[in-house]
């Protein structure tokens, strides 16, 4: 659209176009399909016209009044309920959620081996050492105390005799939920 | 404009210092207009009574943060139609095809069947009209879908909507222009399909 045209539009459109911007209309046929497209497009915007004299049932107030009492303040989590950006982040933090539980019960199903076996017992897992009696570089043993309770995995340093007293300070400590 | 200072604004300060009175007073001062904005897009009384009720719960809520930048009518304006589209979308009505849409006079057309010199189009033409208009406005910003109702509905003029707005003339004139050609496009992306009026 032309600038002589652009910068009277609403005139244009109204049917009261400047000479300056008639004169235009008659000489450029794009403007003028393009005001043409926006007149229908004007009429059929104000088919939105409410007709006259439509008003609310008696009462109206007493109602507002119900509906204000029954929602109460808005809150934060209303943001979730009705915006529709607001479902897709709910769902998204569910589904990664639901993707980060996966996960986690994957890798504890991995690590299940180590933590496995007789209840109520240390078990040594890795050889805590080599043929010769030397330690080697790491030694992961699980104590599992009962059915429910949790295991401890003691990682041990490099180094450190096999048959050592357990030294907080040189132990890692993670504990861990057995597998039902 | 300062819209800070009218006697609108001490009215809404008395709402926002939860006068009841007060909100009562907005209320019954525009019930109506709220009433008819909604009526005119859903052409529906009951679905047009419970949103005006759902608008001024919501004014009554979040009046506190009125800022006083554009005309308490602009205002309640916007969020009238922001409610409707809400609706709509809430909804998915694809067709908005109420019986209440369908007049005596409309039938009495019908019957009489002269669509040659009927200078009104037939009903369903004008539902589809309808339809698509709102599909069209539902591509528009917030503001910008306020903007052309506002104009085209209310018929207001660039100097009514500068002041209702606190906007320029110029701002308004542009944002009309780019809202203009941002219908005329979603139109023809639409009317690959269909034509945009017959």
């Amino acid at each position: 659209m032309h600038r002589e045209i652009y910068e009277r539009l609403e005139d244009v459109l109204s049917g009261t176009p400047p000479d300056l911007a008639a004169k235009h209309l008659k000489q450029c046929q794009e403007c003028r399909d393009e005001v043409i497209s926006m007149r229908t497009q004007a009429t059929l915007v104000r088919q939105l016209k409410p007709p006259v004299g439509v008003e609310p049932r008696a009462g109206f107030y007493a109602r507002v009044l119900e509906r204000i009492e029954a929602e109460g303040p808005v809150s934060i989590w209303n943001l979730f309920a009705e915006s529709a950006f607001g479902k897709r982040i709910a769902v998204a933090s569910l589904a990664l959620a639901l993707l980060l539980g996966v996960y986690l019960v994957s890798i504890e199903r991995s690590a299940e081996p180590m933590v496995a076996g007789p209840p109520s017992m240390q078990t040594c897992l890795a050889p805590a050492c080599d043929a010769a009696g030397a330690p080697v570089a790491s030694t992961i043993s699980a104590a599992i105390s009962g059915e429910d309770a949790p295991g401890v995995v003691l990682s041990r340093l490099d180094g450190e005799p096999p048959n050592a007293a357990p030294n907080d300070d040189m132990f890692v400590n993670l504990v861990t939920y057995r597998e039902q | 404009m300062d819209h800070r200072n009218s006697e609108e604004a001490e009215l809404v300060k008395r709402v926002q210092a939860r006068d009841e009175m007060a909100f009562r007073e907005i209320v019954e001062r525009y019930q109506s207009k709220v009433f008819s904005i909604i009526y005119g897009i859903l052409r529906n009384r009951n679905d047009a009574e419970d949103i005006a009720q759902q608008v001024f719960a919501k004014i009554y809520f979040s009046i506190k943060n009125f800022d006083f930048r554009s005309s308490l009518l602009t205002w309640i304006y916007k969020i009238t139609v922001n409610e409707c589209y809400d609706y709509l979308r809430k909804k998915r009505v694809r067709k908005l095809v109420y019986e209440s849409d369908f007049s005596e006079e409309d039938a009495q057309r019908m019957e009489a069947s002269e669509p040659a010199t009927d200078p009104h189009p037939p009903i369903d033409t004008r539902l589809a009209q309808r339809d698509l208009i709102l599909k069209l406005l539902s591509k528009l910003s917030e503001e910008d879908r306020s903007l052309m109702l506002l104009k085209e509905v209310e018929g207001h003029s660039v100097e009514e909507l500068a002041q209702m707005t606190g906007l320029n003339e110029n701002t308004i004139k542009v944002k009309l222009f780019r809202t203009r050609q941002k219908l005329l496009k979603a139109a023809s992306r639409l009317t690959h399909v269909r034509p945009l009026a017959r």
